[in-house]
């Protein structure tokens, strides 16, 4: 990931445009491709952005560096015109294991999803991967008394498990139609710590049998 | 490195090894394709490898070298490449660390992977025995539609090929359903017995593509787990996969050896009165057929929503059946059996059925059986 943070302006071309006059931003350029750029206030929207799969071409002119980011589909552009540079760093961030989601896990999503009544009577399912700014919650639903539930599913629950989970719930609970939203920390097997900082914070911990949640298959006889 | 080939060849041999390239390759080597051009008892050959540490593929062709070597190039742009370049001689050579694929006046040049940080292939087992291509294919192709899908359950995702003197008997299962296929073929060694379950897919994909050559050689290593191997090879292709460790279930007690009902249908028709009747079947609704004399009824859809009926010429030799099936394992098993009059067997309708197709002589038993799991009638 590089980080640069300088004096730049912003111009977007698509189906709209934008502009964002010169200032001193951060800019961020993944290892995806995408670019973002920030200002110093809000914890979780750029200013501007431009999803993979796009381009960067770093061009210099009198005036200073201009980056053109380019969509690789739908061909809208990023033009940033960069005049003094603070802060130019580059980091190896590696793949993010809090992102990965391996086949047992994508599968205890599944059937937890499918037989929901599994954290109580009455439960009833919203959606899996309901979409948030920050990532999705693995499953959005409704307890027993029709109060909105978000659970994160893991195979080994840890403290940053919980932790994704409290950012989760501080994020869907700024939403009117959905608030007050509490969490259900769900995997098959939680470490102490992580328990004793879910109940600290009011999120209640469930151990799941993955061989008995996939014994109970909707009443299908099979031959073995 | 420097030799001309057809543009045909190439490109069949090319496309034909990069079915074994890693889609999201573990390490970016592995991306490559191994293009490897040397005379070898006096035949002019280019050799084609591509490897994923579970599967590896390798072709043999006849080339004209002017000048011998090794090199390492993106398998995927190679295939490409080589299926669109124009039907004329093509010529490949290595300029430093770049490879240029020309041909009439068309030229690509591509860059060279590190050849050193390629991994050898496997070595191809000891040959165990040889069977007809296209029998092989066929038969690979009725047991690998039982095959399951689940990775969770991975002893369930291979095909069980079971060696016995000269019968080689495929099995696979998904838990609903079987496919039992016996077929004879020419072992080295006619006292010979071996197990081994083969990841399915591979399986089917490889006995479909080396239908080009008569036989297809197969050779098995190492069976007592961990670091078992298969080989195939017919045709300049050979290709190895990495055995599944797991226990195999015992099916052959599953199958039941008495009956009370046997039923023969035309195959055709119950295919299509299947797929019609079934548009009302939604996921994990029951398909109800009901076996009577002269007539078998297909019935699915429930009184509050949308229903269907049709009623097939069908004969019935013991009791009077009810019984329900998922429809796209009915389906799967008629789809699979290789005569043009299916014929049911069953016991009772909690029990396993039997599918197979009517010999061609009465007394004969079918060299393919589909045990299939009823569902409840009511869902």
């Amino acid at each position: 990931m590089r980080l640069v943070i300088a004096r730049c302006s912003v111009d977007y071309v698509g189906r709209l445009t934008a502009h964002l006059p010169m200032a001193p931003r951060l800019i961020l350029h993944k290892a995806d491709g995408s670019v973002s750029i920030h200002a110093d206030d809000r914890a979780f929207k750029p200013l501007n952005w431009m999803n993979p799969p796009c381009t960067v071409r770093e061009t210099t002119d009198d005036d200073g560096t201009v980056w053109t980011v380019t969509h690789g589909k739908s061909g809208e552009k990023l033009i940033l015109r960069i005049e003094e540079v603070w802060h130019d760093s580059s980091h190896e961030l590696g793949p993010d294991p809090g992102l990965r989601k391996d086949g047992v896990e994508a599968h205890l999503q599944e059937l937890l999803a499918e037989h929901i009544t599994t954290l109580g009577e009455g439960y009833t399912l919203i959606r899996r991967e309901y979409p948030t700014a920050i990532g999705p919650v693995d499953i959005l639903c409704r307890d027993g008394d029709g109060a909105t539930v978000a659970v994160e599913l893991k195979r080994r629950g840890d403290i940053d498990g919980v932790e994704q989970l409290t950012r989760y719930l501080d994020l869907l609970n700024r939403d009117p139609a959905l608030k007050p939203v509490r969490g259900v920390f769900a995997a098959q097997e939680i470490k102490p710590q992580a328990r004793v900082l879910a109940t600290d914070r009011g999120i209640s911990c469930v151990t799941l049998d993955y061989d008995a949640l996939r014994g109970i298959e909707p009443d299908i006889p099979r031959l073995f | 490195m420097k030799f001309r080939v057809e543009r045909d060849v190439l490109a069949d041999a090319v496309a034909w090894t990069a079915r074994s390239l890693p889609v999201r390759p573990s390490v970016p080597v592995l991306a490559g394709m191994l293009l490897d051009a040397s005379e070898d008892d006096g035949r002019q050959r280019l050799k084609l490898s591509s490897f994923d540490y579970e599967v590896s593929a390798q072709v043999s062709v006849e080339i004209e070298i002017e000048e011998p070597g090794t090199t390492l190039v993106s398998g995927r742009l190679l295939a490409e490449i080589t299926r669109n370049l124009p039907p004329q001689t093509v010529e490949v050579s290595t300029d430093g660390a770049k490879v240029v694929v020309s041909c009439g006046s068309a030229k690509f040049t591509l860059i060279t992977l590190p050849v050193e940080d390629y991994p050898a292939l496997p070595e191809m087992p000891q040959l165990t025995g040889a069977v007809g291509s296209d029998a092989f294919a066929a038969a690979v192709g009725q047991v690998a539609v039982a095959a399951g899908r689940d990775d969770t359950l991975p002893m369930l995702t291979g095909i069980r090929v079971e060696i016995e003197g000269d019968t080689v008997t495929l099995a696979s299962t998904d838990r609903y359903r079987l496919a039992v296929r016996e077929l004879a073929w020419k072992p080295e060694n006619p006292d010979l017995s071996a197990v081994a379950l083969v990841p399915a897919k591979t399986l089917a994909d490889t006995a479909k593509s080396l239908t080009n050559g008569a036989e297809v050689a197969i050779a098995l290593s190492g069976t007592e787990s961990g670091e078992g191997m298969i080989g195939f090879e017919g045709g300049g292709r050979r290709t190895t996969t990495r055995l599944l460790d797991g226990e195999f279930p015992k099916y052959r007690a599953l199958l039941p050896d008495s009956f009370n009902s046997v039923a023969e249908v035309q195959k055709a028709e119950f295919i299509e009165a299947v797929k019609r009747v079934s548009l009302v079947a939604e996921r994990n609704t029951p398909l109800r057929l009901a076996f009577s004399e002269g007539q078998l009824v297909l019935e699915a859809g429930t009184g509050d929503e949308a229903q269907a009926v049709e009623v097939l010429d069908a004969t019935l030799e013991g009791d009077e059946i009810q019984i329900a099936f998922n429809s796209a394992f009915l389906i799967d098993g008629l789809n699979a059996i290789d005569s043009d009059i299916a014929r049911l067997q069953f016991t009772t309708s909690t029990k396993p059925a039997i599918i197979t197709g009517k010999p061609a002589e009465e007394e004969a038993s079918s060299d393919y059986r589909y045990l299939i799991m009823p569902v409840r009638l009511s869902s």
